[in-house]
């Protein structure tokens, strides 16, 4: 295999690698190309970072339910048990 | 005493809809947030949030506990997420799902630059996420955002392991194109 293939297979492979999905032959595999490829370096940098920032998101802690989320099924369940209840 | 999930369960499939309140009313405000994330719109995320709880009062004496009442409860808001995106023709939210928008706390740095940096990055994000296809957000919603394990992400998505982490990956590589691989390493790099 050459470089160009390696690095084709790493570009496909890095938010597997970043995910953790990789078998270990194959994370020796990235991480060897990605030692000598900038792009592919880059790219897991990339990746990690964007992770780390979607995580970043879930920062809606004040949000609640609006009051009238159970208002539906109070007046569905006016009209009747559930099914097989 | 605390009434336990289980008798709560069971009484809310005996037909008791105050129970079925408790029981559903814990996760209520994860699931409103789930689907403000889905559908960027609070509004519609309140109306689905309803659709959700009468589908699953309705289907509650099906519920067999094979998986988690929350994970149930959570692939019934996915699903009927999906039904209101498809809806909307395969438009992206009226509304994108920003820091603005949906009250999100600025990100904790001193360094006044260094935070506008992280909001607009933020920013685009959820305009980025927006933008994606329904399973490709719902991905990177469950897995990302929301942190479940890629297994119960799958359960919730009602698709195999291999087909979420498939979803993922091409939800990551969609948003860090859209994003810029300089713009995040700049942020959180």
């Amino acid at each position: 295999m050459g470089y160009a293939d390696d690095h084709q297979w790493s570009q496909r492979h890095l938010s597997h690698y970043v995910e953790g999905d990789l078998s270990r032959r194959a994370r020796r595999r990235l991480d060897r190309h990605a030692r000598d490829c900038a792009d592919c370096g880059h790219g897991l940098r990339a990746l990690r970072a964007l992770v780390y920032a979607v995580q970043g998101l879930d920062g809606l802690g004040g949000v609640r339910a609006p009051a009238s989320i159970f208002d539906q099924v109070r007046l569905a369940a006016a009209g009747g048990p559930p099914p097989d209840a | 005493m605390i009434p336990t999930e289980a008798s709560l369960l069971a009484r809310a499939q005996d037909g008791d809809i105050d129970a079925f309140e408790e029981l559903s009313g814990a996760y209520a405000d994860r699931l409103y947030m789930l689907l403000l994330r889905l559908l960027g719109d609070r509004e519609e995320a309140g109306e689905v949030a309803q659709e959700v709880m009468v589908r699953a009062w309705r289907g509650i004496t099906r519920f067999q506990g094979r998986s988690s009442y929350f994970t149930w409860l959570y692939r019934i808001a996915v699903n009927e997420a999906n039904r209101a995106l498809a809806k909307r023709e395969r438009q992206p939210p009226s509304v994108p799902l920003g820091p603005q928008e949906l009250d999100l706390p600025a990100s904790p740095t001193d360094d006044p630059a260094r935070q506008a940096e992280n909001n607009e990055l933020r920013r685009a994000l959820a305009a980025a996420l927006a933008m994606l296809p329904p399973p490709l957000r719902t991905a990177i919603v469950l897995r990302d955002v929301e942190g479940f394990s890629t297994q119960q992400a799958a359960e919730i998505a009602g698709v195999s392991p291999a087909a979420f982490k498939s979803r993922l990956h091409q939800a990551r590589l969609q948003v860090r194109a859209a994003i810029g691989d300089d713009a995040l390493i700049a942020v959180g790099g």
